[in-house]
């Protein structure tokens, strides 16, 4: 019987290295063709047939005077979207001209080549001035624009009407307030937590740290430093955490929950409050609470705030190696405009990203006030930065929080690791 | 091993056999294995891939910055104590079961077999996504039965590791219990009525008979076990949320896709990629190794 | 008897115990919402809906997709079945000086972890494709390749054992019978490792059919090629949790290999054991 194959030899098999680096594609810079197909991905929905239908009367309206066009749009499932875009980039026979895209992936996307720089095509559009500045930030890296936001989503306060009522509370005004709700809830019903809030909900979190003005990192000359071990960000870390208690929310049952989980646990009446978006009314509506609760904005620690919000949403942008340049554009400010903003809300229920749109459908709806409200006290984002991609797969914050929340470290030391670690994220 | 003398003089034949298997594994499974011992030693992300930026010559860095990472290590024992645990249960359980299917009458064989194959036939990402229903804090039957409302089954890190191998067994002792039924099914009735005659119990002629004989088949269904086990992802990653509470329950491969792959540090991953494949390697060689030793070659 | 009897309930026992899952799952894709989400789980329903498969099937080009997996699964048991066929002979009727290194790199192979190749192998495809239409991206093709290539080590691993069992004096006595190389392979080892065949294919089948990690790397822009389980992804949302829905893509997903396996099993099950006399 002979030796197998040797260890040695295989690591030498794999080590050895040829004269050849790895694969390192050129960006390639699309083409302007001005007929043809437009190819567009957008975000699949569990409602699609209503988004479609919406996005079917803007090619209708985009092809009516452009014969010699065709649009072929195709949604992307939200599971499978990053593999589909590092398939565009890495191919790009492949990429779409437009493409709607998660605004916080927008930077990645920017960091890699792929996406076109618009900042002269925004200057010249007739409605770029009706896109609210802390916007279009987040389709701003340095200081060229890479797309336009779409529709955005805000987080607040949902809370149960008949128990507040029941129990004679007010919806809170501040975070003492929101403390001591939560807890009379609680102390009332054993089976409902008191403000439902989880270990892995950065976006629920956000809003304390950035109320007690700290952040993730601070930018200045285009560069990020890490500040969440700031003392404000502790604080607001610890504001967070505190509502991990036996009186509120219980650590074994809070600590693993997504921002998914407490959308669930409100919409099954199992929570007095929830830090809930806009755009989770519908599995609210279909839950055991239908026609129970209302929405106030989150406060802030001083009486009468609003705790800044996360602005989600999404951008549409024109990928870099498109082949219809000028065509992509068009379609993409066609698209973001005012009119299918408001059709898309119609639809949907996103919050269209203009201001004069969202004022038209804040007329139409009541129940949007208080998310408007919040995004009027203005909304913060995340690093604009390439970064992000790595602090958010390496689940960075929620694992500082879950620390936090199971004593397994106090809020220094949490901190300080993840300090660290987002500090070499930015260094990458 | 027996031989035909005649087919043996043909010294090419082998070669066109194995050019069909080879046309397809050369350029789909050797070159990129090739292309990723040569990521490992570089530093490649997606601005590298796409961007046009230069891939950067870092040597051995991605391994230093990995060695020099103490979660690596922890995630590592981790690892290990974990895929030991699933292989020896399922390993345990899928031998007792083919035992007792060898004991049975033909329905109860029959019904057994059945189940094990739709447990089989389950996708670990179904497998996963059923259980953790079944295990739900709220809505689960089992805290229902139970009598425990609201318990948090990966709340403990024990607890968690537990449930998710508990899946993990699940999903591959049909594997083992088929494979190893159907071996003893081929050893000859006499020889298992010898041992039945001679007054031994199940497990003494599991020991004395029915092991050795089957060395070969119990060599494959080690390896494998082994192999399939230090790769779980599927399990960990939906059961656990991606790592278990502050990262408690992670497992290496997820630890490498969240590391390195989630967020494109394509040369980070591959690093990973090629120490999980060298300490598989390693571990098997020994394995065989020590078969050897006892008489069985490869 | 009394021993026979201990030994069958407590077999049945296991039984339920494991299928138990299962029907849950198929229980739960048949429950309206309104029971799931109930804090009082009951094993049964009385009022069973489809309204779950209503919209997993509804998922637009749901039978396209299905069309889709099952071409690439079947394709793939094929040809791995063939290949592997020809290497296992390969592999078991001759000694040959670089055989041992060829059975480690197969082990090697299958300990490599899937997501750290699917990166070298994106760039293999999308050069493959510019030099061989059919096989590039975007196509049926290029995952046919690829779950080949992760089938064929473990399928020939396997396949070895149920060659070696068959006893060589067949070729010989063939062989003197004048018979063609050509004849001994197909007409005579063929037909007797057909069991060990049909377990492998059980393994290739598993792989092909459940992947959606090529699925989702290498169908970029072509939509219409996307394969099943890529497609249910959508149910699979962590934040929506909607459990009727993805129980019933999850029902959906796992029906086609069960079938599968309950035609092949009788195969399967006296096939396997052909691995033991090696």
């Amino acid at each position: 019987m002979r030796k197998p194959l040797t260890l040695t030899a295989l690591v030498a098999l794999a080590l050895g290295l040829g004269a050849c680096a790895p694969s390192t594609e050129q960006p390639t810079d699309g083409t302007d063709a001005k007929t043809g197909t437009l190819r567009v991905w957008l975000f699949d929905e569990a409602n699609r047939a209503a988004k479609e239908a919406v996005v079917k009367e803007a090619v209708a309206e985009f092809t009516a005077n452009r014969p010699e066009v065709k649009v072929d749009v195709s949604y992307l499932a939200t599971e499978t979207r990053s593999e589909k875009y590092k398939g565009a980039l890495n191919d790009p026979a492949s990429a779409p001209d437009v493409a709607e895209v998660g605004n916080t992936d927008l930077a990645g996307l920017v960091a890699a080549n792929g996406m076109a720089d618009v900042t002269e095509d925004m200057a010249k559009w007739s409605e770029a001035g009706d896109l609210p500045k802390d916007l279009v930030k987040t389709v701003t890296v340095g200081d060229k624009a890479y797309g336009v936001p779409w529709w955005i989503g805000v987080r607040a306060l949902y809370y149960r009407t008949d128990v507040f009522t029941d129990l004679g509370l007010r919806p809170p005004t501040s975070y003492a307030e929101l403390v001591d709700a939560a807890k009379k809830v609680r102390a009332a019903r054993k089976d409902m937590v008191g403000i439902t809030v989880g270990g892995q909900y950065t976006f629920g979190a956000m809003p304390f740290i950035w109320d007690a003005g700290g952040d993730i990192a601070t930018s200045s000359g285009g560069r990020y430093t890490a500040t969440i071990d700031s003392p404000a960000s502790k604080a607001g870390i610890t504001a967070y955490t505190n509502l991990f208690s036996d009186d509120i929310c219980p650590a074994k049952q809070c600590v693993d929950l997504t921002g998914g989980g407490t959308v669930e646990t409100f919409a099954a009446g199992r929570a007095g409050m929830g830090i809930l978006g806009n755009f989770s009314r519908s599995a609210v509506e279909a839950g055991a609470v239908k026609g129970k609760y209302a929405v106030v904005p989150l406060p802030g620690a001083k009486p009468g705030s609003i705790a800044p919000a996360f602005a989600g949403g999404s951008s549409l942008g024109v990928f870099r190696s498109a082949t219809h340049r000028s065509l992509a554009v068009e379609f993409m400010q066609l698209l973001a405009g005012k009119k299918y903003g408001i059709k898309l809300y119609d639809a949907m229920g996103f919050v269209p990203a203009m201001k004069s749109a969202r004022d038209e459908v804040t007329a139409k709806e009541p129940f949007l006030k208080p998310f408007i409200d919040t995004m009027d006290a203005g909304t913060r984002f995340v690093p604009v930065d390439k970064a992000w991609t790595t602090i958010d797969a390496e689940k960075i914050v929620p694992n500082l929080l879950q620390k936090v929340i199971t004593r397994r470290a106090t809020v220094d030391a949490a901190a300080a690791d993840a300090n660290n670690q987002i500090t070499a994220a930015f260094a990458k | 091993m027996r031989r035909s003398a005649t087919i043996r003089r043909q010294r090419l034949t082998p070669l066109w056999l194995l050019l069909p298997a080879l046309v397809v594994l050369v350029p789909m499974f050797a070159y990129p294995l090739y292309q990723l011992g040569l990521l490992s030693l570089f530093d490649y992300g997606q601005p590298q891939v796409s961007g046009g930026v230069p891939a950067r010559f870092v040597g051995l860095g991605n391994f230093r910055a990995l060695f020099g990472d103490q979660v690596f290590w922890s995630v590592l024992g981790q690892t290990v104590v974990f895929a030991a645990g699933c292989v020896v249960v399922t390993l345990a359980v899928g031998a007792a079961l083919a035992m007792l299917l060898t004991r049975v009458g033909r329905v109860a064989r029959t019904v057994l077999s059945f189940a094990a194959l739709a447990a089989w036939a389950a996708p670990a990402m179904t497998g996963s996504v059923v259980w953790l229903f079944l295990f739900d804090s709220n809505l689960g039957l089992v805290n229902e039965v139970l009598g425990l409302p609201g318990y948090n089954w990966l709340y403990e890190r024990s607890v968690a590791f537990a449930l998710v191998g508990a899946v993990v067994v699940w999903h591959s002792f049909p594997f083992v219990m088929i494979t190893l039924y159907a071996g003893i099914q081929a050893i000859p009735e006499s020889v298992r009525e010898a041992a039945a005659l001679d007054g031994a119990g199940a497990f003494t002629t599991f020991r004395r008979i029915i092991v050795p004989m089957l060395r070969p088949l119990i060599t494959i269904v080690v390896i494998q076990s082994i192999i399939w086990d230090f790769k779980v992802f599927t399990q960990i990653y939906v059961m656990t949320r991606g790592g278990g509470i502050a990262g408690q329950n992670m497992v290496l491969n997820v630890y490498a896709y969240q590391k390195a792959f989630a967020s494109s540090q394509y040369g980070l991953g591959s690093a990973i990629g090629v120490v999980m494949t060298v300490i598989l390697l390693v571990v098997t060689l020994f394995y065989l190794r020590a078969l050897r030793r006892s008489g069985e070659a490869l | 008897m009394i021993r026979r009897r201990l030994a069958d309930t407590v077999a049945i026992l296991v039984a339920v115990v494991t299928v138990f899952p299962i029907y849950w799952m198929v229980l739960s894709a048949l429950k309206p919402t309104g029971e799931i989400q109930s804090a009082d789980p009951r094993p049964w329903t009385l009022n069973p809906t489809l309204d779950h498969f209503r919209s997993a099937l509804g998922v637009s080009g749901f039978g396209r997709y299905f069309l889709n997996s099952l071409t690439v699964a079947l394709a793939v048991v094929v040809l791995s079945a063939l290949l592997s066929f020809l290497a296992a002979v390969a592999l078991t009727r001759f000694r040959f000086r670089s055989r041992t290194t060829i059975l480690v790199m197969f082990l090697v192979a299958q300990m490599v972890p899937v997501e750290a190749l699917s990166i070298p192998l994106f760039f293999q495809i999308r050069d493959l494709g510019r030099a061989v239409p059919g096989v590039g991206l975007n196509t049926l093709g290029s995952l046919v390749l690829v779950q080949l290539a992760f089938s064929l080590p473990f399928a020939i691993w396997m396949l070895r054992g149920f060659v070696a069992a068959i006893p060589a004096e067949l070729e010989e006595a063939a062989t003197v019978d004048g018979a063609s190389r050509f004849t001994i392979l197909w007409r005579i080892l063929f037909p007797l490792v057909a069991p060990g065949l049909a377990a492998t294919s059980v393994f290739s089948f598993i792989i092909a059919w459940n992947d959606f990690l090529f699925a989702k790397t290498f169908i970029i822009s072509a939509t219409e090629r996307q394969t099943l389980p890529a497609a249910l992804l959508v149910f699979f949302k962590p934040d929506e949790n909607d459990w009727g829905g993805i129980m019933a893509a999850s029902t959906l997903m796992t029906l086609p290999v069960l079938i599968f396996f309950i035609f092949v099993r009788r195969r399967l099950v006296s096939g396997l054991g052909g691995a033991v006399k090696d």
